[in-house]
Parts: C-alpha cells; structure tokens; sequence
C-alpha cells in the first residue's frame, strides 16, 4: 500500500482544491445519512413516547420532520456534487499522469525504444494509468471521510448520549476496518502481480497458437500448445481465486464488525435506558445513527477489491515517471571556433558489439562524407548496415573510436543542434493519426502550404495527396489509409523538411517500384542539393543513384574503410 | 439493416444464455443464498424493534437486552457469512464458465486451417479470450444476484410492511417502481452516454500508445516537446467530454438516491404522525405501535437497496451481453479446418513419395483453382512455379494437409491424405513459411520444436549448413536468446535461414518450402538455396513453390501453375 503514497502525492499536488472539497461533500453525505437514519429513529422513538403519555399535541414533530426531509434532499445533492468532483478531479489526474508518462518515456534512452513498440508493453502503460482511477475516488477519499464522519458522529453522540457508547463505536469500527483494509492490501498485492504477469502470458500465448498455426499443425503441436495457453490461463485463474478470497474475507469481516458495532450499539443504549441514564430516544438515535454508520465503510469495499491491482500499478506507473533524462540539453552548443574538417561525418576506428552479443556489429570501421556526397552502405542484411546509421545520430554511442559532425566530435553536440544538423530516415518510420499537414508540420512547426507542396512534388507524393483531398485530407491511426510505399514517401518528406545537414537513409526506397524509386532519389536530391546523405541500401535504385558505394561484409569479417 | 441489429441483439442474448447453462445450477444456489442473506435483516429488524418498543413502553424486552443484542450479532453474522458464500459460489460460477468458453474458443480457433483467413485477426481473438471474456464475470457475480434480489425481496418487506400498515406499504409501492421509471428515463441518456464515455477512454490510450510508438520518430525529428504538448490539449479535450458524459450518469444515479431517500423520509415522518396520534388512517383496526413503526423504518432501506444494486450492476449486463455477441459472430462464420488433429503422431511407413491427382481448391471468393496432377517419388526436387496467384503456396498448405482440397486426390506414401493419415503424415513433414513465426521463446526452443532428439552438436552443424550460425553469435545470450515480440527481433533473411536449421536439424525427410528467396538480397538467397540443397543432399523429398528461376533451376523438376484466369 506504500507504492501509493507517491502517486497519491501526485494526484493530491494538482488537484488538492477539488479533493478537498469533493473529500468534504462526501463527509456531508455521510453524515447527512447518519443523521437521518439516527433522526428518523429518535423522532419516531420520541413520538411514540409522547403518544403513549397523551402528550402528542405538546409535541413539536414539524421540526423534526422538516429535519428530515431537508437531509434527505440535502443529501442526495451534495452526492451529486461530490461525485462530479472527485471524478473531474480523478479524471484530471490521470490525463495528466498520461501525459507525464508520454513525456518520461521521451526522456528514455533511444535503445530502450524499440523494446517499447511491442503493443504488449504499451498496452500495459494504459492498463495500468487505468487501473490508478480507483486511488482517490475509491480508497484515499473514502477513507478521509469515514475517519472525519466517524469522528464527527462520535462527538455529537458523545454530547446527546453517552460516553459509553462513543467508546464502543470507535473500539468495535476501528479495528475492525483497519485489520479488513490491512489485511487485503497485505495479502493481495502479490496474486494481483501474479494475476497480471499470468494474464500476459495468456494473452502473447494466444497469439503464439494462432499465428503459429501452420508450424503447429505441421509439427503436430497444437495440441501440446493450446494446453501450454491453458496453463498460463491455470494460473491466472489460480490468482484471481485467491484474490477473490482475499477480498471475501475482507468483506466479511467488514460485515461482521458493522453487526458487532450495531448489535453493541444496541445493547449499550438498552442497558442505559433500563438504568435510566438516558431517555429510550436517545438509545434508538444512537443504535440508529450507529447503523447508518455502516454506509461510510461500503466505498471501502470496493477500493479494497482493488487494492492490489491499484498497489502493483502505482509502483510500475512511478517507476515510470522517475526516468532520467538521457538527452539532456544544457550542453554548451558547438564552439564557434574552425571545425577540424570540412567533412559532414567521419567515423574513424568506430566499434560497436551489442550489449551481450559475442561478436562486434561494427568492427575498427572508417568512413566519411563529404558535403553534397551521396554514400550507399551495401552488404548482406546483419552486416551493421543500420547500427552505422544509429552511431552517426547518436542513437547509440560507439564503443571505440570517434565519430564527428561537420567537424565537431559527435559527444560535443547538445540535443537540439545535433537533431537540427543531423536527420535519420529510420527503417520503420511511424506516423500518427491527424492531417497531412500535421504530419508534415511535426518536423518543422508553422509550415506553409506552398513549403508542403514542395516537398511533396519532392518525394513524388503531390499528385496522391492531391486526390486524397490536399493537406488536409486525414490519415488514420499510425498513418493508416496510405499504402506502405506512400507511407515511406511522407516520413521521407517529413526528414526532408528538416533541412539536415547529414541525412542518413536506412533503405528508404523499400516497397516503392523502380521508377518511383528513381523519382523519389532524384527529388530528394534536387531539395537538399548540399546535404550529406549516406544510405543502408539493398536495392539497385539506390546504388545507381549514389556517387559512391561502400561495401560492408558479414559479421566477423568487417572490411575496412576502403572505398 | 435494423432488423439484422435485431438478430445480432437475440444472437448474443441466445449466446449468453448458452454460456451459463452449465453453472446455472451453481448461480441459482448462490442468487438464493444472496435473497436468503437480504431477508435476514426482516428477522434483525425484528429483533431491534421489540428491544426499542419494550424499553419506551417501560417493559422488560422479552428475552433481556443482552440475549436479543446476542441473537441481533448471531443472525447477523450469518447474515454476512452468506452474502460472503453466496459470492464466492456465483464467483466460482462464472469462473467456470469462462474458463470453458476460453478452451473451447481455443480448441476451435487453433484447428482453424492457416489458409482460410477469417474477420477475425489473432489478436482479436486473443483480446476476446484474454480480457473481454473477463466482462461477462461481472454480469454473473452481480447483475445475475441483484436481478434475483430485486424479484424477491422488495415483495417480501413490502408483504411483511402490509400487515401492519397499509399506508407505510403504499408509499414503498408508490416509490419503489417510480425508481425503474425514472431510471429508465434517465437511464437512456446514460448508457448512451457511458458507451461513449468508453470510446473517449479507449481513444485516449490510443492516442498514447500512438505517440510511444513514434517516439523514436520524434526524438529524431526533435518533435517531442510539441508532441506532448499536443497530446495534452486533445487529452484535456477527451476530459471536458467525458464529464459531460458522466454528469448525464451521476444525475440517473442522484434521481435513484433521491427516490429511496424520499421513501425512508415518508415513511418516517408518516410513522412519527401516526405514533402521536396524529394522523388516524394508515394502519388497521389498532393504532401503529412503537415497536411496528421502528420495524417499518429498518425495513425501508432494504426495500431500496436491491433496486440500487441493480442499477449499480446495470452496465455490467450490456457489457455480458457484447462479448456474447461477438462470439456468436466469432462462431457464425464459415470455417475450414485443418485435415486431422494438428497431434503427435507415428510417422507414416512408407517412401516419401508424393502424388496429386485432379487436386482443385475453391477460394474464399469462391474462385476455383485446378491444379496440374504429379508425382514426386522419394529424394526428388520438384520446383512448383507460377505467377502469384495461381496458387503455389495453397498447394503446398494441402499438401500438408493444413486444409481439405475442394476435389481431387493427394496420395503420401502411398496412401490418402485424409483426416485419419494427416498427423502421421506431418509427422514426416518440415516447413519453411515465408514469415515463418517465432514463438516467445528461446531461439534454441524454436529451432528443436520440430526434433525429436536434443543435440547442440547436430543444431550446430544444421545451422552451419543453412548459414546461419552468424545469426545465432551476433545475438545477445546465442541460442538462449528469447526471441519474438517481447524478445529480440530477427530479420526476413534470417527467420528463413533459421528455419532451413531448423528443417535440416529435424529428422525430416520431405520438406515443403514457400517462396524461401522472396525478397532477400542475393548473397543471403544463395545462402538459402545452397541450405535447402543440404537438405536434398541429404535424401529429403523437396518441393519448393518458388517464382526465383535460378532456384527452380536447381530442382529435378519444374512443375508450373497456370495463370489465374
């Protein structure tokens, strides 16, 4: 239950106001419940003694029932009122908390990223900012108002009744909810992880089996690995049955001290009344008010139900949010001073091996182009076309060697000059739902429609966007209703409109036809006549188009900087 | 168009039914024990109202306050130990039925033949049986006891409430069935408006795992600022709606609290009046006693509280109801299946020997495909060629029997193919797909999925053979590598090299090959080639469907497929 402290904290920083007053409205309805539980109580109790005395017309009922129907009315408003307030508040918090993670997972280091693509994971971001909305709305605001109602009721009971049954209410409620309460969040958290961990597997296995269904058949495993998915499934059920037991259990003992309570409640205040220490009113008021008591316990049950799930989420979700900034950006920017070369990039003597792989990706490798130069890697697919690629971005930083920018060491550029000289096409490029425009408008804000059509014309995608409807004609999620091939030519457009320096290509022409593909080079050339550009290449377009290519060989037998 | 929404409705409904028939019987016991926990409260209420009457008329209560105290705790004990079994058993219940329809689901979906392509993607099906499943819980452990509760015992108090007071009994009749009126009303407005509430939700994760997903992109267009700035204004933008929404849903709820609260207050001011003498009419011959009026005002409560169970578990019924209905679509659709089990079994004795005769296959456009006739007879090469969609890779799929051909034979090892051969003929059988699927493995566990025995020396020598042993040292921990979405990724090139390993470490000895060159550049396409040689070398049956000429030229034999017409 301590992983929640922090998100709590979170939720609490921005939204205190709305908390605290949708925290107060609660107490509002709560204690309007008691009160009108415990007011019915006396003033039926009242009536009838007056009634049975004769002294029914002395007696004042329009106060009392005028009592009544103003907390019955009173209560259901400030419910309402609660409700919308602490659901606004909730709401706020998590938008917020969505974007911070956005913005945390931004910080991340490049190599974590691809590692985050996989919809599993990112499904499991969302799910558990999901599973967050039960904090305050159903655990931290409850509990505030059940300890302030209780508090409260037990001070007016104290004044009206007695002593002696304050006493019981806070030595039978207290305990019994904190061991209910204590007891789930102890025992709960790991079947919940567990449940979640099973869930995973269930679901990746699933997909396993029916993806997999052709070598499955034909190795005469399906069987064999459908039970495989129903073990994960086993498993998951397994937890899920403890965290349900646990939660009965709780629930159970919430009940059972809800009866304690009442039951001494009554007792006490009989007991007091035979002794006549109190009026037999009173004892109904306070065994009364004492069961509406009860109702402040009832949102308990389910942040409690929750509890677990809620636990194994904050940690994960604040695990999250506490990423370090791995491109920080107050590095100086690069020195005014004369660069060592004119080059636009060389890399001398760079190695690279991936982290536990036994053999080096990149080997004692040495390259360098020139200003306006147009540079194909070529070499069979894991000959370390791509890592080059991410070395002279700074995707991942060399093991040995040194790489430089338009003269100036790689390690010397702060993050934002780096991303303005340096544009990598990578070799899946994602798009996002929105406009053309918008599209196009992330690699240069404040674009102009005549800058849009430029490029466009540039990577032979002008006549396309044009039918679909202009710049803003809408693209789906992650791009969808463009073709594979005119997907590649808008990410190109949007690396083109950074106006690089350095544009580096990891087979940029893949699912285009030969002459687009030829198209596509020749225009790209014509916008950046003076960039650098050094592509991953496989395709005969690309080597074709460049002015010199560079061979690399299979791994192990890297060859060196010749040309 | 509406009339078929119709059916879909009554589908799923049927749907649902079906799937709780089997524990029908377990949720009966748990809704009646549930009932049997919600009229313990009359006695409780009994109890209290006898203590507090025998106190205000000056008596002695008729056991003693500590026995009736004692017996309220007992009857209430039993009261909560109810409810708790009660909702352990519809718990178990449901439980159960989802866990068969999850294996049943599966057991249908994975014998589903890999060449019949449904609606459904694997995905959809795995978020059906993984977490939409998961919905119809709720609709049994609380709509289905609620819905029970609300039949019984708002009669019950109301029949208890009757005898002593008619009027008390008119307004729990009055406002009791207003609450299903107004919530109706309101209520229309409401699940209108939590579907929608669902989508926003739903579109705000995705508008977030969009954003994950490019992040690299942005990092490298230097865009993440603006972005996350952006997808603040359109998160804070889903907000204002959602509230919208759920001001619509609290207003339902309010108008249901307000119904039972003006119900108590009635009853108590209306018991209060009564009692002072105040009001004359409302209760039989005799006047309303202390005692009678303090049991009305405990059981005015509970006559509401199944109606707000009820609506509080409203949504989950729809939501049962979804799922249901899109299983029934899941199920309703024309399935093929694989020829046999997909099990282990004793390879088939016999020659590798392969002949097809008349084979015709009938697309899912319902485009016939005739296939010429040949013969392949043990160790031969054939090369199956044709332009793409004349059917090459569907050949291969029947000749594994991975679907039923529409007509025709296809004789292995000398006899047919057919539900009773099929798995002991694959048990002879290697594949090399052109995407071929790597499981969430290790690289050593998919590479020996196919051997019967386990020797590293016998997987090194096969991934020698087929080139890829440099693929294997250039990942992080070698074979032990856990490969697939959540692991480390391989290439095209590759996976197909990785599987011409696997082939020629299996004990295989026919092997069926689609399109293994397709899209690899040409040193990595020599690579395959020459391993797929290894194989034949070795005395396997090989057809290759191909369109890569320099590799059919290579087989024994070239055997095309016409064009489609």
């Amino acid at each position: 239950m301590r992983a929640l402290f922090p998100i709590v904290r979170r939720i609490w920083a921005q939204e205190w106001w709305s908390l605290l007053r949708g925290a107060a409205l609660s107490v509002v309805v709560l204690v309007a419940g008691i009160a009108l539980l415990g007011l019915s109580g006396w003033f039926i109790t009242a009536a009838g003694i007056a009634g049975l005395a004769g002294a029914g017309l002395m007696f004042d009922m329009f106060r009392p029932s005028a009592g009544v129907r103003f907390l019955a009315l009173g209560r259901t408003a400030a419910r309402y009122g609660e409700r919308i307030l602490t659901h606004d508040a909730t709401l706020r918090s998590l938008a917020r908390l969505r974007v911070q993670l956005l913005a945390g997972l931004a910080r991340s280091p490049f190599s974590r990223l691809p590692a985050l693509r996989a919809s599993e994971q990112l499904n499991r971001i969302t799910r558990d900012v999901d599973a967050l909305d039960g904090i305050a709305l159903r655990l931290f605001i409850p509990i505030v108002a059940a300890v302030t109602t209780l508090v409260a009721t037990a001070a007016v009971l104290w004044f009206l009744v007695d002593r002696a049954l304050v006493v019981w209410l806070i030595a039978s409620y207290v305990p019994g909810a904190a061991a209910a309460l204590g007891f789930v969040a102890w025992r709960s958290r790991r079947p919940s992880r567990r449940s979640r961990l099973a869930l995973n597997a269930f679901r990746m296995r699933v997909v396993d089996l029916l993806q997999a269904r052709t070598e499955l058949a034909v190795f005469g495993k399906i069987g064999a690995r459908a039970a495989h998915v129903m073990t994960a499934e086993e498993r998951m059920r397994d937890s899920l049955g403890q965290i349900d037991r646990m939660e009965r259990a709780g629930g159970f003992v919430l009940s059972v001290t809800e009866t304690i309570a009442t039951a001494g409640a009554l007792l006490v205040g009989a007991l007091l009344a035979e002794r006549g220490v109190i009026d037999p009113a009173l004892a109904a008021l306070g065994f009364f008010a004492t069961l509406a008591l009860a109702e402040t316990l009832a949102p308990l049950r389910r942040g409690m139900a929750e509890i677990g799930r809620m636990t194994d989420a904050a940690r994960r979700v604040e695990r999250m949010l506490q990423t370090p900034d791995a491109a920080p950006s107050n590095k100086a920017s690069v020195p005014a001073s004369a660069p060592a070369s004119d080059a636009a990039l060389s890399m001398d003597d760079v190695c690279f091996t991936h982290d536990g792989a036994a053999a080096p990706i990149v080997d004692h490798f040495f390259l360098t182009v020139a200003p306006g130069e147009a540079v194909a890697l070529v070499g069979p697919s894991g000959s370390g076309k791509t890592t080059i690629l991410q070395l002279a971005t700074r995707m991942v930083a060399p093991d040995d060697g040194s790489i430089a920018i338009g003269g100036f060491p790689l390690e010397n550029w702060n993050e934002p000059e780096l991303r303005g000289a340096v544009t990598l096409l990578p070799q899946r490029s994602a798009l996002l739902s929105g406009s053309i425009r918008e599209a196009l408008a992330l690699a240069r804000p404040g674009l102009e429609d005549r800058d849009a059509w430029a490029v466009l014309a540039a990577v032979a995608l002008d006549t396309v966007i044009a039918e679909r409807g202009g710049l803003d004609s809408r693209l789906g999620e992650a791009g969808a209703g463009l073709s594979g091939g005119e997907s590649r030519r808008l990410a190109l457009a949007r690396a083109l409109l950074r106006h690089p320096t350095l544009l580096l290509l990891d087979e940029p022409t893949e699912g285009l036809d030969r002459t687009t593909a030829k198209r596509v080079l020749e225009g790209m050339r014509r916008y950046l006549p003076d960039a650098a550009i050094l592509l991953a290449s496989h395709r005969a377009a690309e080597r074709e188009f460049v002015d010199r290519i560079h061979t690399l060989s299979p791994v192990g037998g890297q060859r060196h900087g010749s040309d | 168009m509406n009339e078929t929404e119709e059916e879909r409705k009554a589908r799923g409904a049927a749907r649902l039914a079906a799937m709780l028939a089997p524990v029908r019987g377990k949720l009966a016991l748990a809704s009646f024990l549930s009932v049997l926990a919600a009229l313990l409260w009359i006695a409780q209420a009994g109890i209290v109202a006898m203590l507090l009457g025998a106190l205000i008329a000056g008596e002695r209560a008729l056991l003693g306050p500590w026995a009736e105290s004692a017996a309220f705790l007992a009857i209430g004990v039993l009261r909560a130990g109810l409810s708790s079994v009660a909702g352990r058993l519809a718990f178990l219940a449901s439980e159960d039925a989802i866990a068969h329809e999850r294996a049943a689901l599966l057991s249908a979906q994975s014998r589903r033949s890999p060449i019949a392509t449904g609606r459904f993607s694997s995905a959809e099906i795995a978020s059906l049986a993984a977490d939409k499943l998961d919905l119809v819980a709720p609709y049994l452990t609380r709509y289905a006891p609620a819905m029970t509760r609300t039949r019984i015992v708002p009669l019950a108090i109301l029949s208890v409430s009757f005898p002593f007071s008619w009027t008390a009994a008119f307004i729990l009749l009055v406002a009791g069935p207003l609450i299903p009126v107004f919530m109706a009303l309101v209520g229309l407005a409401a699940r209108d408006a939590s579907e929608k509430q669902m989508q926003e939700i739903g579109s705000m994760n995705a508008l977030l795992m969009e954003r994950i997903r490019a992040l690299t992109d942005l990092r490298l267009l230097d865009a993440t600022g603006r972005t996350v700035a952006d997808f603040q204004a359109s998160a804070d933008s889903l907000r204002r709606q959602t509230m919208d929404v759920l001001r619509i849903a609290f207003l339902s709820s309010t108008v249901l609290e307000l119904f039972s609260a003006i119900g108590v207050a009635l009853i108590a001011v209306y018991v209060g009046f009564a009692l002072i003498g105040e009001l004359g009419f409302g209760a039989w011959a005799t006047p309303l006693t202390v005692s009678e009026g303090i049991f009305l005002l405990l059981l005015a409560p509970d006559f509401f509280q199944p109606l707000r169970d009820l609506a509080a578990a409203w949504h989950d019924k729809a939501a049962a109801l979804a799922v249901a209905g899109e299983i029934a679509d899941l199920e309703a659709e024309a399935k093929i299946d694989i020829v046999g089990e997909g099990m282990d079994g004793t390879p088939l004795p016999g020659p590798a020997t392969l002949r097809v005769a008349a084979l015709r296959w009938t697309t899912p456009s319902g485009r016939e495909i005739p296939f010429p006739d040949f013969e392949a007879e043990a160790g031969a090469t054939v090369a199956l060629t044709g332009p793409s969609g004349s059917g090459k890779t569907t050949l291969l799929a029947l000749l594994a029997g991975l679907a039923p051909a529409a007509g025709g034979t296809i004789t292995v090892a000398g006899e047919s193919l057919d539900d009773a051969t099929a798995d002991a003929w694959r048990a002879r059988l290697s594949w090399i797909g052109q995407t071929p699927h790597f499981f969430t493995e290790s690289l050593r566990a998919n590479l020996l999925m196919s051997a019967t025995t386990r020797d590293d020396e016998r997987l090194h020598d096969a991934l020698a053979q087929a080139s890829a042993d440099g693929i294997v040292s250039a990942l992080p921990r070698g074979l032990d590598t856990r490969l697939g979405e959540t692991g480390h990724g391989v290439s095209g090139g590759e996976a197909r090299r990785l599987t011409v390993a696997r082939a020629l470490n299996s004990h295989a000895d026919i092997v069926l090959a689609d399109e293994p060159t397709a899209d690899l550049d040409a040193e990595t396409a020599a690579a395959v080639t020459e391993g797929l040689l290894a194989l034949a070398a070795r005395g396997a049956t090989l057809i290759v469907a191909t369109h890569d000429m320099a590799l059919a030229r290579r087989m024994d034999r070239i055997v095309s497929l016409e064009t489609p017409q």
